[in-house]
């Protein structure tokens, strides 16, 4: 016992201060566009992307992060840097739209990163994809990471948290379970979707299995790109979803909507 | 490793795939095409062959071997489910994959409409007075992967459990027939992305054989490199999960602080944690300069430094031996007759590793010692996997320091033979891990088969759980380390 303290006093703090503004050197993050023009008719980009994420537009590319599974293929074939490499860790976004990102526009949602008397947050973490994003989620709960000391807390039942957070594309078979999660929580709730399956199905997207992401079943909150996100983007996601509690207060009508709306949101359930 | 496909009359396929099991040849899977024929893997580790054998079936019937080759039955349900090929005098015919909410669409991968709606899903009943069930999941108390579990316990102690999976089954072999071949390797990732670099390897070692493709050392020695890191971290992370099952904080949170460490070394050779995308046919996508190579040494050394006292703390620790001796206990022989692969295998007296037999990456040139236990209990696979960080970590450390000149990458032809077939076999973290190709006459993939460690090893954790405490039921499945998604697919 007395070796066990003795050599964990030794090791001193493993957690990481401050969160990073952006990812390690040599990091590969999620694609930007620059306001570089374009090679006429290249599209050496929308040949390479494997989930179809980017549409040309004129002069210069969107991308679609919310369907972007980071390989960095098209960052790489780019020609003229119009693509580059974001290793930002603020990744998230509160609408589905914002993850389309054009020319130098990056649509983040706004507001501070929290003080310490902030508040809490219990986190249910329900999976159904492939397990990457889990280990990611799993890895902003260890020691070097630590959520915990920003009041995130994963907790084992859906009926005492405040938010819910979705790993994977959400195939058929997972359509109901996901739902009586939902639904065993209290208002008001908030769904994060974490990761490219979760925010629209990434490279199962409609495949016969209905793995379309969280949208079709459940209304998202939070959306948290990347295959998998870093653990710093899951961090700041879940900040982004805690300044939500604080402004949500449901009143005793919506509250029933949203339970409506959810049970009947989802096709083919 | 390319495949011929032998023809085999139904009549004579068990004793066949008898005989050879007999002889010591393991069941690599079985499976189907298009639902007309059955196809039948065989491995012999110690030919170094691999045969393929294809087998017509005009009705979907066609007798089971599950009665005489245990291993046999959890393919067989599967493929039931894909096919609608029904095997007849199958002990316990139910789904796999296939949930309630598909029941009216027949099977996904057969191009006839078959019904085999009638093999519903039925739990295994356990009758008697005092005797109770216990459902957990789909949906589970921590971050893991869906998959429900049935226990009828008596008392606190587990006489039978009952595994039901398929709830993320997201159709992936059926998306790589769909996606052009050069972006498949994304798709055959995300088959279970907690070990990319082994799916990824077992996909362009395929890929490659179809292609008649050697590639020069020095893209497998990063492959390798990358194979090898893997396991590191896994393993790590496994440990990690042992210890916080039996409540032993101080080491899981070190094992987490390890396990940052390997990823670490991960980042620096291919720019992601989990090296994703870093595998690609005919080399690897990134290149990483020789100052990041000489910070991953530097990690290599750090990590196997502060390996030690974390390990010496763990085993030193009377309590947590007493949870992990003798709990979860699987024999040799069971061991032997479920096809068992993996660090599971290998706690159970059996040593088989893919990096002995098949080629893949730098293997089975590079020599590095296979740890075997004999008891077959939770203590047993913690052991092996100490055992195989350090030797990884060894084989790893050898391989940086050598000089590996030549190029990351090599451009091969995008146009796959037609009427072809080959494997790639992998020794991922969990065991045996096979990728199978076959094109169709116009060189485009017609099949594309996953069979994922997991597949051999989920039956184990049920046999291991009979007899045990409910309460060491979490520790028993960390043990075996299984993949929900790479089952599921
Ligand atoms: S990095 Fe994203 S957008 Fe670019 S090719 Fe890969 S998946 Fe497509
Ligand atoms: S987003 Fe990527 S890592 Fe996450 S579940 Fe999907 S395939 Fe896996």
């Amino acid at each position: 016992m007395l070796h066990l303290l003795s050599y964990l006093l030794s090791r001193g703090l493993a957690t990481n201060k401050l969160i990073p503004e952006v990812l390690a050197d040599g990091v590969t993050g999620l694609p930007k566009v620059t306001r570089n023009k374009c090679v006429e008719d290249c599209l050496a980009c929308v040949h390479a992307c494997p989930t179809d994420a980017i549409t040309l537009k004129t002069v210069s590319p969107i991308v679609d992060r919310g369907a972007c599974i980071g390989c960095n293929k098209c960052v790489a074939l780019c020609p003229t840097g119009t693509l580059a490499n974001d290793s930002a860790t603020a990744t998230y976004a509160y609408n589905r739209e914002d993850l389309l990102v054009e020319a130098e526009q990056i649509k983040l949602g706004s507001g501070t990163r929290g003080g310490i008397f902030d508040g809490s947050m219990a986190v249910r973490v329900v999976s159904t994809g492939c397990s990457a994003c889990d280990l990611e989620v799993a890895a902003a709960n260890n020691p070097i990471f630590d959520m915990d000391r920003f009041g995130m807390q994963v907790v084992a039942s859906p009926r005492f948290a405040d938010a819910l957070l979705i790993t994977g594309p959400v195939p058929r078979a997972m359509h109901q379970p996901l739902l009586s999660c939902y639904e065993a929580m209290a208002d008001p709730r908030i769904v994060v979707a974490c990761g490219t399956c979760a925010v629209s199905g990434g490279v199962h997207r409609n495949g016969y299995a209905g793995a379309n992401g969280v949208s079709p079943i459940l209304p998202v909150d939070v959306f948290i790109p990347g295959c998998p996100p870093h653990p710093w983007q899951i961090i700041l996601g879940l900040l982004a979803a805690r300044r939500l509690t604080g402004r949500r207060r449901v009143t005793a009508g919506e509250g029933k909507a949203n339970r409506s709306k959810a049970l009947t949101g989802g096709e083919g359930i | 490793m390319k495949l011929e496909v032998l023809p085999l009359k139904l009549e004579e396929r068990t004793t066949v795939v008898k005989e050879a099991l007999d002889a010591g040849d393991r069941l690599g899977l079985i499976t189907s095409i298009d639902g007309g024929q059955l196809l039948t893997l065989l491995l012999s580790p110690q030919m170094h062959t691999v045969t393929c054998f294809q087998t017509p079936i005009e009705d979907p019937v066609y007798h089971s071997i599950t009665s005489l080759v245990p291993q046999a039955h959890w393919f067989e349900r599967t493929t039931m489910d894909m096919f609608g090929l029904l095997p007849q005098g199958h002990p316990r015919l139910k789904r796999t994959h296939l949930h309630e909410p598909y029941a009216f669409e027949g099977a996904p991968l057969c191009n006839d409409v078959r019904d085999v709606d009638a093999h519903a899903y039925q739990f295994f009943d356990v009758e008697g007075e005092g005797i109770y069930e216990i459902p957990v999941g789909p949906i589970h108390a921590g971050i893991i992967e869906p998959g429900h579990f049935r226990f009828s316990c008596y008392g606190e102690i587990i006489l039978n459990l009952e595994i039901r999976l398929g709830y993320i089954h997201r159709g992936v072999e059926k998306r790589l027939t769909e996606v052009p071949c050069h972006q498949a390797r994304f798709v055959a990732e995300a088959a279970a992305s907690d070990m990319p670099v082994a799916n990824a390897l077992a996909h362009v070692t395929a890929m490659e054989s179809l292609l008649d493709f050697v590639l020069p050392g020095s893209c497998q020695f990063l492959r390798t490199a990358a194979l090898e890191i893997e396991r590191i971290a896994m393993h790590l992370s496994d440990l990690g999960g042992l210890a916080g099952d039996i409540g032993f904080l101080a080491i899981s949170s070190s094992m987490a602080r390890l396990r940052g460490l390997a990823l670490r070394m991960g980042e620096l050779l291919t720019g992601n944690r989990l090296m994703r995308g870093y595998i690609c046919i005919g080399g690897v996508s990134m290149h990483s300069s020789s100052e990041s190579r000489r910070e991953l040494i530097k990690v290599a050394e750090q990590l196997k430094q502060q390996l030690e006292p974390v390990i010496d703390l763990y085993l030193a620790n009377q309590v947590a031996i007493d949870r992990m001796e003798g709990i979860g206990k699987i024999s040799c022989s069971l061991a032997r007759e479920f096809g068992l692969v993996g660090v599971a295998a290998r706690s159970s007296g059996i040593s088989y590793d893919c990096r002995r037999y098949w080629s893949h990456a730098l293997f089975p040139g590079e020599d590095f010692e296979i740890s075997v236990e004999q008891t077959g209990d939770v203590f047993a696979r913690a052991k092996v996997r100490i055992r195989e960080i350090k030797s990884s970590l060894q084989l790893l450390m050898k391989l940086l320091q050598e000089p590996h000149a030549g190029p990351d990458w090599v451009p091969l032809p995008e146009e796959l033979p037609r009427n072809s077939s080959a494997v790639g076999i992998v020794e991922s973290h969990r065991g045996e891990l096979i990728h199978l190709i076959i094109t169709d006459h116009q060189g485009k993939i017609q099949r594309y088969c996953i069979k994922d460690p997991s597949v051999n090893n989920w039956t184990a954790l049920a046999i291991a759980v009979r007899n045990n405490l409910v309460a060491d039921f979490p520790l028993c499945n960390k043990s075996f380390s299984l993949s929900y998604s790479g089952h599921d697919l």
